[in-house]
């Protein structure tokens, strides 16, 4: 049951009307737990299991950690039943695979079998939630949940259940043990931002994969302009996908009186990696920032250890995002970048003499090419890719216009958002103008389908 | 910390958003008025700037059997003048056949004018058939009618849409997409909901007419794939697709195509599916003042074998002591010769002449 479907309009529809009824009595919570849960089951009617069970595990462990002096010890059982439901559902196969290389790159006949595991939806996401209940509480910075029903609804929040905003303790439990006052600018700021996502997914997202898809099932047959865009509508694509799919989760909890943390914020203005960093799924790059990047040392034992644990912060990021190499490569091309612009940054031509746009398509190259490890099957087609980038010719591409134009209007729309004369934008002809022009976009020219999240996957 | 301050202190912690479209109660007003009346307004003025002419003999677009608007705009069209309409699948449609040489064609040259009205869809089944007429032909009422039965729709469990399996069936967004369940459809619960407000919000079935009309394909997405650099908005020569039909080959009886004999195992009629909606239509049309005349047939009896035969006279037969039941006047032909059959139900151009003489000779006593 994703977002954009007209299912779970249904379903929300009726969540919510409920919702307004019960969101003063003390079944709110119950309701939000219940209702969140059937979510889950949707995909599969065992996934509320295991997100009971790893709600219970921190629940249980930090009410123990509470009353015990052996804090590291319960957090290591937090943070190792954690790691370990990723480990069984996420890097069981990745593991199996490599060990096999290995076997029989030793001559070993025998091999593992694989084991053959589906990756829940969401549980990359809320195990790293719930993790950070447990250090935040051992570090001191949360109280302790004295209820249950309220940390298992923190943790299921059908709205930000599937694939994030990865929300921190201290931000949302307050919140859901608040009586939401919910006011009319909380729906329309909520239907908002659902309407946003929404276009974002369906007539952009969806219409860039149709090109993608294409080209990345077989890069051998397409020369290099066709790889060169396909990359290109690709960054286009995950950003439309991901920070629609943000968009809509935000806009549902803010009708329901919870906010959740901005996501997105126009990432591809970034002028350095840090920057982009800072603007691309900020809950996780904040999440990573917390709890591995600084534990790890930071920044605070000079240039060459803040570069270890960046890299070391961006391999582990990596791997969180899928369990194959592309991924870590993906991750150490980004590290690789970050030095790089940190570098530029300290010197006083990049600083001064350099223009903000030139700096915003070099990140933006840097990012894109980035991404050709994040999409491509497996290492031989992203090198493959990467050499007839450079190698295969010229070939019409068959670009579609309208998709570079789409991407075009977008880009300028966020850069005079960021400019001097962002007031044209907060006119009300213009605002509500592009909701009606999005709207009957979606109904009139919208590809129809019900595609996933490509965060789904992860 | 009172409530309100705290309200304040979230609202500085968490934006927003990273755009401007942020639109207050008052603003989502206007657009919602906005778009109830784009939604209201722009399938009428469609009308008037997408011309719709019929011409003699006019039948639906092959390429546009499944654009229900369309089929909505020529029942309007057929009802506001003095026509018989003529119902049913593409055995009225003419799926061999040139549009002249159509039942309703042969009928118009029996009667000497042109009163009989093609509005055969092809690839339509009684399920599908009974969504269309009562979503998309409410403009029917009080017009007389002749409605087509097939028997092919009974002859098998899978025609009839018993299997359990899934296939691609014709017209799935006409049949009931929750109750009854039908077996062997397993869309999705957002497919379903999303053909039902199509039935009933003009408007999106005014935008499956663009897409099917001028893209082709089902989406503007995938046509500019195709046509990469090509401006969409030229595509719309507001030129409806001739009324051809389907590009058959040669016009060869169904022996001469080497098809042989068959033991069909008709679906007993009580039990079947696609018999009772097309019950359904029957009483539906009558309930909006039609005269219904029903016409069943005629197969093409010559390639069953012995044992179908039998169990597909028995069919008839039932079926013609509910039509007499229930008062309902029919016409049920004997099979036609052999050599005028392209398949087990469409007859090539000579069957339609004769089925054509048959029937207005026995509905019309041979003058209307």
């Amino acid at each position: 049951m994703l977002f954009h479907t007209w299912l779970f309009v249904l379903f929300f529809l009726i969540v919510y009307l409920i919702y307004l009824v019960l969101k003063r009595t003390r079944f709110r919570l119950f309701w939000l737990l219940a209702v969140s849960y059937f979510f889950y089951a949707c995909f599969h009617p065992l996934y509320p299991i295991l997100i009971a069970y790893a709600s219970l595990v921190d629940y249980t462990v930090v009410a123990r950690m509470a009353k015990s002096s052996r804090g590291k010890a319960w957090l290591f059982v937090s943070i190792f039943n954690n790691l370990a439901l990723l480990g069984f559902f996420k890097y069981g196969g990745f593991v199996t695979d490599n060990l096999n290389l290995l076997l029989s790159s030793l001559g070993i006949s025998y091999a593992i079998a694989e084991p053959g595991i589906i990756l829940p939806v969401g549980l990359s996401f809320y195990t790293l939630q719930s993790m950070s209940y447990t250090i935040d509480f051992y570090r001191g910075n949360i109280e302790r949940e004295k209820s249950f029903i309220a940390y298992a609804a923190y943790v299921s929040l059908f709205p930000r259940l599937l694939a994030g905003p990865i929300e921190r303790a201290k931000s949302l439990l307050p919140q859901l043990h608040t009586t939401p006052r919910i006011s009319i600018q909380d729906v329309t700021d909520g239907l908002s931002l659902f309407a946003v996502g929404l276009f974002k997914k369906v007539a952009l997202a969806d219409y860039m994969a149709l090109y993608v898809d294409k080209v990345y099932a077989a890069p051998e047959q397409f020369k290099s302009p066709a790889l060169l865009l396909a990359t290109f509508l690709f960054s286009w694509q995950i950003y439309f996908d991901f920070s629609g799919y943000t968009d809509m989760a935000r806009g549902l909890a803010r009708m329901m009186g919870v906010r959740l943390m901005l996501n997105f914020n126009n990432p591809y203005l970034a002028t350095g990696l840090g920057d982009f960093w800072r603007r691309w799924h900020i809950s996780l790059s904040s999440w990573f920032k917390d709890y591995v990047y600084i534990p790890l040392g930071g920044n605070r034992h000079g240039k060459l250890k803040t570069y270890r644990n960046m890299f070391l912060t961006m391999i582990i990021s990596g791997l969180w995002h899928g369990a194959a190499w592309t991924f870590v490569i993906w991750g150490a091309v980004h590290a690789l970048g970050r030095f790089l612009t940190r570098e530029l940054e300290g010197t006083s031509f990049y600083k001064e003499k350099v223009p903000g746009l030139v700096k915003q398509l070099f990140v933006f190259a840097l990012v894109t090419f980035a991404w050709i490890f994040f999409r491509a099957e497996n290492i031989s087609d992203a090198w493959l890719i990467i050499t007839r980038l450079f190698s295969s010719g010229l070939a019409n591409p068959y670009c579609p216009l309208l998709a570079l134009t789409l991407i075009l209007t977008v880009w300028l729309y966020q850069f005079i958002y960021e400019s001097a004369i962002r007031w044209v934008l907060e006119t009300r002809a213009v605002r509500i103008g592009l909701v009606v022009a999005m709207i009957m976009y979606l109904v009139v020219f919208a590809k129809s389908s019900e595609t996933p999240f490509i965060y789904l996957q992860f | 910390m009172n409530r309100s301050d705290r309200r304040e202190t979230m609202e500085l912690e968490i934006p927003f958003g990273s755009n401007c479209v942020r639109l207050s109660g008052f603003e989502w007003l206007i657009v919602a008025v906005v778009v109830s009346a784009l939604f209201y307004c722009v399938p009428i003025l469609w009308k008037h700037i997408e011309k719709l002419k019929p011409g003699p003999d006019y039948r639906l677009p092959y390429s546009l059997s499944d654009d229900y608007w369309l089929f909505s705009r020529y029942c309007q069209w057929a009802c506001s003048r003095e026509k018989t309409l003529v119902i049913g699948d593409s055995v009225v449609w003419g799926h061999y056949v040139s549009k002249e040489n159509t039942l309703s064609g042969y009928l118009n040259e029996v009667a000497g004018r042109h009163k009989f009205v093609n509005m055969g869809v092809d690839g339509i089944h009684p399920v599908a058939l009974a969504g269309l007429l009562r979503y998309y032909g409410r403009d029917i009422t009080d017009k007389d009618i002749i409605l087509h039965f097939n028997p092919l729709w009974t002859s098998s469990k899978k025609h009839d849409l018993q299997i359990e399996k899934e296939f691609n069936f014709n017209h799935p967004k006409l049949v009931p997409q929750f109750v009854p369940n039908i077996p062997c459809y397993k869309v999705s619960s957002s497919v379903r909901i999303k053909s039902v407000i199509e039935r009933y919000i003009s408007f999106f079935s005014w935008t499956s007419h663009l897409k099917r009309a001028y893209f082709e394909n089902p989406d503007l997405p995938r046509w500019t794939l195709e046509h990469p650099y090509e401006n969409p908005l030229k595509n719309i020569t507001l030129q409806l697709p001739a009324s051809d039909g389907y590009n058959w080959s040669g016009h060869l009886p169904w022996y001469e195509k080497g098809v042989t004999k068959q033991d069909i195992q008709w679906v007993a009629i009580e039990n079947s599916l696609q018999w009772r909606f097309f019950k359904y239509s029957v009483e539906l049309l009558r309930k909006r003042g039609n005269r219904v005349l029903v016409l069943l047939g005629p197969f093409n009896e010559h390639i069953l074998q012995r044992g179908s035969i039998n169990t597909y006279r028995q069919m008839k037969k039932k079926i013609e002591a509910w039509l007499k039941q229930n008062n309902i006047p029919y016409y049920m032909p004997e099979a036609l010769p052999s050599s005028m059959y392209r398949d087990a139900s469409h007859p090539l151009s000579e069957g339609y002449v004769e089925l054509a003489r048959q029937l207005f000779k026995s509905a019309y006593g041979g003058s209307d």
